[in-house]
């Protein structure tokens, strides 16, 4: 199989065991986002300590294959990161965790994650 | 009706490959026949010219072959006079006109309007847009267990709330469901509310008569019965069309234009500002007269047909809860459903790679699947092109996609 493959076994993997998945008590920063397409709504919550690094990352809501796993990879990629380099992440990081080819019309989904995140630190100027 | 030498008339079937295109999204747009495409292409090559307004040769036969389109269309639905045909841009355009005009023209605070919990969003929306205004209230019809309209609890609401307008769709874009319209506008009639149609499911697929059905507008789109995009039409009764107020201001739909006041143009005129879409117009007659030829009896015979062997062969499938008329009666070749455990997205994607094209999400009906405990669902629309095998690999990629997903 192709190792671009949108369903190839890694990503199921994620989907069928999320990480990051639930819902934290006392979040520092909390956003949801939604995919119109078909209503998915994913829930984004980060703890930051004081120096402004990312703990604990929780993900919640309904989605597909591809929400959930991307969402779980990007989750676990936040882990450790500063917020300063979270108002600054596009969109690619996703694309490059994930490793796959996807066209337009399913994009948002992959992408739903990082909507969230620019719905909790809006109007930052974001890499591509 | 031989299905073969029909499907040969769609250009977009002629392509062979190891992965044949199986499209099972006939709901949202139909395939074009090669007749609808000539005429169009016709129409470009050799006689195009402004309608309306040119006194040249050129000019005046274009007018009369858009206008001609109009008789086409009144017969074809079986309207009284040839003004109560608008072309407009599609239903959603022409459900648009009726709400918004009947909003300013009629509707006040504390007023009801009735829809159904199974509108698509073109029959919700601009009513809520309207109420905004005008601060009248939005009533909706439940629905029975099997997905169709509950028709007590209507006849309830219709002397409870005593609704000005009622809205209702012909055919459920989602579920299938054929609503008893006929009964629904008489009804609706003897309590004194207007009724307006959203056949742009039903008028593919079956006789649409809007005289048998006393219907007071009607509302369908060119493009989901066999003709191009950007063209619909919006049927008024005559006495009503003509107390709706305009809605697009500007060329050829006025009478008089003065530095203080503007007199707008009898009908159908008042409502077709603007060039109209003239080989679009063409195209649509010639999709209908591709349906006159094909016959709609014939094509419903068929796509009953397929509908029950659809029915039949989705209900073999484990673990696909099936949404909508458990019979193949009443019912048009829609079927929506889920997989338990794998999203409608990733269904529709995995069906993509075999060649099946099918719709994943809310289908524009976002308060039917709340009603139904869904986000999403996945939805094979079918046609009288579709063929048992069709529904053979549709049905054997669906078995597939569970085991894809959970190994």
């Amino acid at each position: 199989m192709d190792k671009n493959d949108i369903y190839r076994e890694e990503i199921l993997e994620y989907y069928r065991h999320p990480q990051n998945y639930g819902v934290m008590k006392h979040p520092t920063f909390e956003a949801e986002a939604i995919n119109p397409l078909c209503g998915d709504k994913i829930r984004l919550q980060l703890k930051v300590n004081k120096k402004g690094i990312v703990e604990q990352v929780r993900f919640s809501g309904s989605g597909c294959a591809l929400s959930i796993a991307s969402s779980s990879m990007f989750t676990e990629w936040m882990v450790g990161k500063s917020v300063r380099k979270l108002r600054t992440v596009g969109p690619a990081e996703i694309q490059k965790l994930m490793r796959a080819k996807i066209g337009p019309a399913r994009l948002p989904c992959m992408l739903l994650s990082h909507v969230a995140l620019q719905k909790m630190f809006p109007g930052d100027e974001r890499n591509d | 009706m031989n299905i073969k030498t029909l499907r040969a008339r769609f250009p977009i079937f002629q392509k062979r490959g190891a992965k044949p295109l199986a499209y099972f999204d006939n709901a949202a747009t139909t395939q074009k026949p090669l007749a609808v495409l000539d005429a169009m292409d016709e129409f470009y090559r050799t006689k195009n010219a402004p309608v309306h307004r040119g006194v040249y040769a050129l000019a005046e036969a274009a007018t009369a072959e858009y206008e001609s389109v109009r008789d086409h269309v009144k017969d074809f639905i079986n309207a009284k006079h040839r003004e109560e045909i608008i072309f407009t841009s599609g239903t959603t355009a022409s459900i648009n006109i009726v709400v918004s005009g009947l909003a300013e023209a009629f509707l006040r605070r504390g007023d009801h309007v009735l829809v159904s919990l199974m509108e698509h969003h073109a029959m919700i929306v601009p009513w809520q847009a309207a109420a905004l205004r005008k601060k009248f209230r939005i009533d909706f019809t439940p629905l029975t267990a099997e997905g169709r309209i509950d028709i007590n609890t209507y006849k309830k609401l219709l002397l409870k709330h005593k609704p000005k307008f009622v809205g209702v769709t012909h055919v459920s874009n989602v579920l299938g469901t054929e609503n008893p319209v006929r009964e629904m506008v008489f009804l609706a009639h003897k309590a004194g509310a207007q009724v307006l149609v959203d056949a742009a499911q039903s008028i593919a697929h079956m006789p649409v008569d809007v005289q048998a059905l006393g219907c007071d507008f009607l509302a369908f789109s060119g493009h989901k019965m066999y003709g191009p995009t950007g063209i619909g039409v919006l049927y008024g009764k005559k006495e009503l069309l003509e107390k709706l107020p305009p809605r697009t201001f500007g060329g050829h739909m006025i009478e008089q234009v003065t530095r203080t006041k503007t007199t707008y143009a009898p009908l159908p005129e008042k409502f077709e500002g603007g060039t109209p879409p003239v080989a679009e117009v063409i195209g649509l007659g010639a999709a209908i007269l591709f349906l006159q030829k094909t016959g709609l009896k014939n094509i419903q015979k068929g796509e009953n047909r397929l509908a029950a062997y659809a029915l039949r062969a989705l209900k073999g499938v484990s673990g696909l809860p099936l949404f909508g008329p458990f019979s193949a009666k009443a019912r048009a070749p829609i079927f929506s459903f889920t997989i338990a455990g794998v999203h409608p997205h990733d269904i529709a994607t995995l069906l993509d790679r075999e060649g099946i094209a099918v719709r994943a999400g809310h289908h524009c009906a976002q308060i039917l699947h709340e009603s139904l405990s869904l986000d999403a669902s996945v939805r094979a629309s079918l046609c009288f092109y579709n063929t048992v095998q069709e529904i053979d690999r549709l049905v054997n990629a669906l078995s597939a996609v569970q085991k894809k997903i959970y190994g």
